[in-house]
């Protein structure tokens, strides 16, 4: 059995055996309240991880992912007293066209996605800080429970975030697998010459997969700014390593063509049991970007396929 | 004293060079001439330790040795001056004379650049050319950066003891004949410095320069000519040898196209800037067009307009009756164009999906409502195709990458012609595919000639060009040189093309 023949599997043997060494050291971790709880905790992180899925499907990168969501709490907090729900869909605009825009940049202005995401990441944040006047906003309570509190709510003692995370990634999955769009992503991933070749209109389905990346981090700021009951620039800081490091880990490469969004699912499910490990064994919160950014490094080693890199820079 | 004997390498599925021999004494120019794909380039790549040989010896002066690399052959003295020119345009002429044996020069971790510069010069002289070494590389026309090239590699002259053996690798192509001229008569100069081995297209020049030539023909070394005996189409004779079978490229299934029809794609005076200029043809139904001519005489550039890659810059192109204003694939596409590229592997299907995504990938629409995927449909097309080409794969989901070459190929046609294109160009269909895949491939080519399809075909070799063509264009730097009708029992010969060609 060669380790090209185990690299599909890797994924969700890698989660079992995390749950099954953290279950064994931590006696409480395994109690189903706990999953639940450490489950529902990371759905925002898996809602933009979802996103990122797209762009580094395609073989790119969305960096702009967490700003996105940064600038998301604030719009929905300034937004929310004026519109009612109309803030959650102004949001996922914003959303929508900031990673259009990265796409444009990065297919008709021919820059690199990891700049052009970077830029609009940029663009994005000092636009949440312009836009609070760089303080934290508060929502008000009885407003945000009146128009968004079925999505903290709970139903039958399963948490409404993870009927949330269930919907979209079952959508994404559908896109993925089952549409003329998600095939095209493949092919754009998998061999992007070929697809030109074919007649696909390759820019245009690159353009709609950083928006959709755009659109689902905006709707993890949205849900994160919801639980946390406001908005502030830098929220969501510290999610855009742990997003990468679950696709990567869940097995879609950066090279792309391979993967997908059940993929991120088991690599959000990896991401989240290393994040309640470190706290049962008493890693510093400072320290945890240190893990964080040693998995990516080792996970990216593992997945990338070489033969499609000729030069690394 | 350089010698190969009984040298012989294969790659999967290609027996590359078989058994050659082949000899340069000092101060002599051989000449290595042949067809595409006849094994010069590898026996090349052989000589200056860019593969291995799989069997046979080399010998230097009697000595045998075996080089793992470029470098270890230039330590021996062998040195190329490649085709595609491998200076780094942004460096000086010197930095890219010593690129990689600047330690010569560096005392305390810094280089000298003044006895580089001097060093530089001293190389530049022995090929005549009067620039200032700190000159940017990109400031030089190509002939200049052609002899910087050369001077680069005399650089071994200082390096090694022994003889040097240059390989000069279609050093003319980008050079006007003035140029050429210079450059002969400074290689002639060379040989007391070093001995030579000359690929060219152009036979003329061959002839002109070369001592001896060794003439090539599928991995084998069919001829060696002396300067005095040397005789073009002799030599041609050879290069393109044996008798061609009419029943290998399905001749007697060849039926005449309908001459009467509107045409399929009509080129009026088409020009594309730097690739090919003032071309004009009909392509009508059932008939099979060949574009003929060496590697960068325009053939490509002309598919790829017509599948809308390449916008030309002047000219009128229609297909269907119809001016194509806007130049890109979803037009071609949508025109009914199907193409079928050289590079198979990288443009022709996608590895890493499946054979029915494959064969779907440019009709997904076909199969799709409102952008859901009819899947099950999917597969009974690949399934009747799988059928219909006798495509060897073990179901419809196996990954098209790990397909055999020929069967790759069948599921790129199978992907056009499922989708109803009736303007098929095939660009090298038959490369790197072995007999039985390549007689499968005549048998489709004739089909849709059946079917009234319109095929434009660039050929692999030129026996297939006249074999399966109901009318060839001969190429020649972008310009149409000559047109051929080839009905059956017909055909022009060999030496009709290659003639025009070179």
């Amino acid at each position: 059995m060669s380790f090209e023949r185990i690299k599909p599997h890797l994924p969700w043997i890698t989660l079992l055996v995390l749950v099954l060494v953290v279950g064994a050291a931590d006696s409480n971790f395994l109690r189903p309240s706990n999953l639940i709880s450490m489950a529902a905790d990371i759905v925002p992180l898996f809602i933009m991880a979802l996103g990122m899925t797209f762009a580094i499907y395609i073989g790119g990168i969305d960096l702009s992912a967490q700003s996105v969501a940064n600038m998301t709490t604030v719009v929905a907090t300034i937004a929310l007293p004026t519109f009612g729900i109309g803030a959650a869909l102004i949001c996922i605009l914003a959303g929508v066209v900031l990673g259009g825009v990265s796409g444009f940049v990065t297919t008709r202005l021919f820059v690199p996605s990891f700049i052009s995401t970077l830029a609009v990441g940029g663009i994005a944040f000092s636009a949440a800080q312009y836009m609070s006047g760089q303080r934290a906003l508060f929502m008000d309570a009885s407003l945000r429970d009146s128009t968004f509190g079925w999505m903290t709510g709970s139903l039958a003692g399963i948490p409404s975030e993870l009927f949330i995370a269930a919907a979209l990634v079952l959508g994404a999955w559908f896109l993925q697998s089952r549409t003329t769009f998600g095939r095209a992503l493949k092919a754009v991933g998998a061999g992007e010459p070929a697809a030109v070749a074919s007649g696909l209109n390759v820019n245009r389905i690159k353009i709609m997969a950083f928006a959709l990346s755009g659109g689902l981090a905006a709707i993890a700021g949205l849900l994160f700014a919801v639980k946390l009951s406001g908005g502030s620039p830098t929220l969501a800081n510290g999610f855009l390593l742990p997003a990468i490091v679950a696709v990567l880990v869940g097995g879609t490469p950066l090279t792309g063509g391979v993967g997908g969004v059940i993929n991120t699912l088991i690599g959000t499910l990896i991401v989240a049991v290393i994040r309640s490990s470190m706290l049962y064994f008493e890693v510093d919160a400072t320290q945890q970007q240190m893990v964080f950014g040693l998995i990516l490094i080792v996970a990216i080693a593992l997945t990338i396929d070489r033969t499609k890199l000729r030069v690394v820079k | 004293m350089y010698e190969l004997i009984n040298v012989d390498k294969k790659f999967p599925g290609v027996h590359a060079l078989k058994s050659v021999d082949f000899k340069i004494g000092r101060g002599e120019i051989v000449g290595l001439v042949g067809e595409n794909g006849a094994g010069k380039s590898t026996l090349m790549k052989v000589i200056y330790g860019a593969h291995q040989p799989d069997g046979g010896d080399i010998t230097i002066d009697g000595t045998k040795v075996r080089f793992q690399n470029p470098r270890q052959a230039m330590d021996h003295g062998i040195g190329m001056v490649f085709q595609e020119q491998s200076l780094i345009t942004n460096l000086t002429v010197m930095e890219n004379i010593f690129l990689g044996f600047e330690q010569q020069f560096v005392s305390y971790g810094v280089i000298n650049w003044k006895a580089m510069a001097e060093a530089a010069r001293k190389q530049l002289a022995k090929v005549k050319l009067d620039i200032d070494p700190g000159t940017t590389t990109s400031k030089l026309s190509f002939a200049q950066r052609q002899l910087v090239e050369l001077a680069k590699v005399l650089t071994l002259e200082e390096r090694i003891d022994g003889d040097l053996v240059i390989l000069l690798d279609e050093p003319t192509s980008v050079l006007a004949k003035e140029e050429v001229e210079l450059l002969f008569s400074l290689v002639r100069e060379l040989t007391k410095r070093a001995s030579f081995i000359f690929v060219s297209h152009r036979m003329d020049e061959v002839l002109d320069l070369s001592d001896r030539i060794y003439v090539m023909k599928d991995g084998e070394v069919v001829d060696v000519v002396a300067h005095d005996d040397a005789n073009v189409d002799a030599i041609q004779h050879k290069m393109v040898g044996r008798d061609v079978d009419k029943e290998y490229y399905r001749e007697q299934k060849q039926k005449p196209y309908q001459v009467e029809a509107k045409p399929l794609v009509a080129f009026q005076n088409v020009t594309a800037t730097g690739k090919y200029s003032d071309i004009s043809f009909d392509l009508r139904p059932g008939e099979v067009l060949c574009l003929v001519g060496t590697e960068g005489s325009g053939r490509e550039a002309i598919l790829r307009t017509i599948f809308g890659l390449e916008t030309p810059s002047a000219g009128a192109v229609s297909i269907k009756g119809v001016p194509v204003s806007k130049f890109n694939a979803q037009v071609g596409v949508a025109n009914g164009v199907g193409y079928i590229p050289r590079e198979r592997k990288v443009e022709g299907i996608v590895a890493g999906m499946s054979v029915y995504e494959n064969m779907t990938l440019s009709q997904m629409g076909n199969y799709a409502n409102s952008g859901v995927l009819r899947i099950g449909e999917e597969k009974t097309l690949a399934r009747r195709w799988i059928d219909r080409l006798a495509i060897k794969t073990p179901d419809v989901y196996k990954d098209c990458g790990g397909l055999s070459g020929g069967n790759q190929q069948k599921v790129v046609l199978a992907k056009w012609r499922s989708a109803g294109s009736d303007i098929i160009l095939l660009d090298h269909p038959t490369r790197g595919l072995d007999i039985g895949a390549k007689e499968d491939v005549y048998d489709m080519v004739r089909e849709m000639s059946d079917d009234g399809v319109g095929i434009i075909l660039v050929a692999d070799t030129l026996e297939e060009a006249i074999g399966l063509s109901h009318t060839i264009i001969v190429l020649k730097d972008g310009n149409a040189q000559k047109r051929f009708d080839c009905s059956p029992g017909d055909k022009p010969s060999l030496y009709d093309l290659v003639h025009h060609m070179i």
